[in-house]
């Protein structure tokens, strides 16, 4: 059997065993107590046959009586129309958030690491603000962003620019300060002015290292806005978990945490396949990032 | 095509004079080079060898305007060299590998043109040729990072002389590679120099190098550096890199500089 095969057999093997044993084993708890701790009750953690039955419903996939809505003309809609923060327009909104945070902030902290970077007389000056500003937990400023700007999308925005600034920033910086001294020699000798240094040596070469940023800043970014979300707002998958939690429904939040798993690694598969293009000239071994 | 006729009075291209550098060294100053002089002429290919360490770089990179002499002057065409403003017809090779890995092999050699910019298709016919001239053929969309150590040398070779310098100043540029590709390299270079016939400095630290490429070898003393000697070497061109080494002028010349290279090595060791 190839290693690939196997590799694959066991983890399948692991998955359906844990989905097994979150699935029954609450039931050996009459019998056998000591065996089952109490964390498995579904009340708090739910099933995984309550969670599927859960997404269905919450995904308008099924309707409230329980029939499969594709085949019956308008049920799907219909069911759509009842809630304003249905689970496609949540992850809609968390998605779209996400992304606009990445954006904002990799710029921004791409641009700022640069300054700050080819400048050591800016990098003397802001650097005690720059240290103050990066050893404030970025998430506790969540609830004032959201009284400043509000419980709609600007708000989560903001938080997600927040914690992506930061990382693209530092990276940046480190990038721009540690531009080959030979490559801007070479530029000028082979006729480049400031600017053409500027432009074909120190942005390409800084740019490696806001490459191997963007990984972590698209994480950043989802929970950036999930934390927005919990503190206030009107759609999205955070508030879709907190009205869950408000109802005491486990299987409601779980589907959410699974919808934000697969948000997730959708995401963070998208960015490596963008890195591992943009950094083609890297030797092989290092474009894993 | 360039006449070679060694009656007429040459034009001078490069004057150095009193040539003076020092560096600070764990806090003592130590003196790299001390009033060197010499003066190169249109479309010599001169070598300048040392024992390492001698400052035989050093006086290139001043030269080359990357370092600030202390002491004396250097003129290029009789213009004197202001630090950290490179000198528009002089082409600089480096020792170390500097390519941009980021840009392909194409890319790197049309990087001046770009820099001047040339029309991107002139720019085209021009890379495609020089690709062609260093036989690097089928590597144009390659970037560095998949190339030898050789094939890269000859890409760097060509993103300085696509823009056609007057002056070639060369710092080691073959010290990395083996013997193999050294000498690879040597045709390379003297095919592209009988053509174009620029004036070179060539830094290097291997006699035979020096050799088989120069016109005239400019020996230093070791540290500080200091002109010794200076060596005609009049070996008849178009020379061979492989079959010159065999001919008993060059065992000849090669015995004469090498005794006195050999009490250079003998200072740097017990200095």
């Amino acid at each position: 059997m190839s290693r690939r095969l196997s590799t694959l057999l066991w983890q399948i093997g692991i998955g359906v065993a844990a989905l097994a044993i979150w699935q029954w084993a609450w039931d050996l708890h009459e019998r056998v107590p000591w065996l089952v701790p109490e964390l498995f009750d579904p009340y708090f953690v739910s099933k995984p046959s309550d969670i599927f039955r859960q997404f269905l419903g919450m995904s308008c996939l099924v309707s409230t009586d329980g029939a499969w809505t594709f085949g019956v003309p308008g049920a799907f809609t219909r069911c759509l129309g009842r809630s304003d923060n249905n689970l496609w327009i949540a992850t809609y909104f968390t998605l779209k958030n996400t992304l606009w945070g990445f954006v904002c902030g990799v710029s921004s902290g791409f641009a700022l690491g640069l300054l700050l970077g080819r400048s050591d007389r800016l990098s003397e000056i802001f650097y005690p603000y720059v240290t103050a500003f990066n050893s404030v937990p970025r998430i506790a400023l969540a609830p004032i962003i959201i009284l400043a700007f509000g419980i709609g999308d600007a708000s989560k925005i903001m938080t997600a620019w927040l914690v992506v600034v930061f990382l693209v920033f530092f990276n940046t910086f480190e990038g721009a300060r540690s531009v080959d001294r030979d490559h801007i020699n070479a530029s000028r000798l082979l006729g480049a002015s400031e600017w053409q240094v500027t432009r074909t040596v120190i942005i390409p070469s800084t740019m490696a290292w806001l490459f191997a940023s963007l990984s972590p800043a698209i994480s950043f970014s989802l929970i950036g806005v999930i934390v927005g979300e919990f503190i206030g707002a009107e759609h999205g998958i955070g508030r879709m978990i907190i009205e869950a939690e408000a109802r005491g429904e486990a299987a409601g939040m779980m589907v959410a945490v699974f919808v934000l798993m697969i948000v997730g690694m959708i995401l963070s598969a998208l960015v490596r396949r963008l890195q591992t293009y943009l950094l083609r000239w890297r030797p092989a071994q290092n474009v894993a990032a | 095509m360039p006449s070679t006729q060694p009656e007429l009075p040459s034009r001078c291209r490069i004057d150095i004079n009193g040539l003076r550098k020092t560096f600070l060294a764990q806090g003592r100053e130590v003196l790299a080079v001390d009033d060197a002089s010499f003066r190169i002429n249109d479309g010599e290919f001169v070598a300048l060898l040392g024992p390492s360490g001698c400052g035989k770089s050093t006086i290139l990179n001043m030269v080359a305007t990357l370092i600030t002499p202390n002491g004396g002057n250097i003129r290029v065409d009789g213009i004197p060299v202001v630090p950290g403003r490179p000198t528009r017809q002089v082409g600089y090779v480096f020792q170390k590998d500097t390519l941009f890995p980021w840009r392909t092999v194409e890319d790197n050699i049309g990087y001046a043109l770009e820099l001047a910019g040339v029309p991107a298709a002139d720019r085209r016919a021009r890379v495609d040729e020089a690709i062609h001239q260093a036989g690097l053929d089928g590597f144009a969309r390659f970037y560095p990072s998949s190339l030898s150590g050789g094939m890269r040398q000859r890409v760097s070779l060509m993103r300085t002389l696509i823009v056609q310098p007057e002056i070639l100043l060369m710092d080691e540029p073959f010290g990395a590679l083996d013997t193999h590709t050294k000498l690879d390299m040597h045709s390379v270079l003297l095919n592209i120099w009988e053509r174009a016939r620029q004036t070179v400095l060539f830094v290097t630290h291997d006699l035979g190098e020096a050799l088989t490429l120069a016109d005239r070898i400019i020996l230093l003393s070791a540290r500080p550096g200091r002109v010794k000697q200076d060596f005609r070497v009049d070996f008849a061109r178009p020379r061979n890199a492989v079959t010159l080494r065999e001919t008993p002028e060059y065992a000849a010349l090669f015995s004469r500089i090498w005794h006195s290279l050999g009490e250079e090595f003998a200072r740097t060791h017990s200095a």
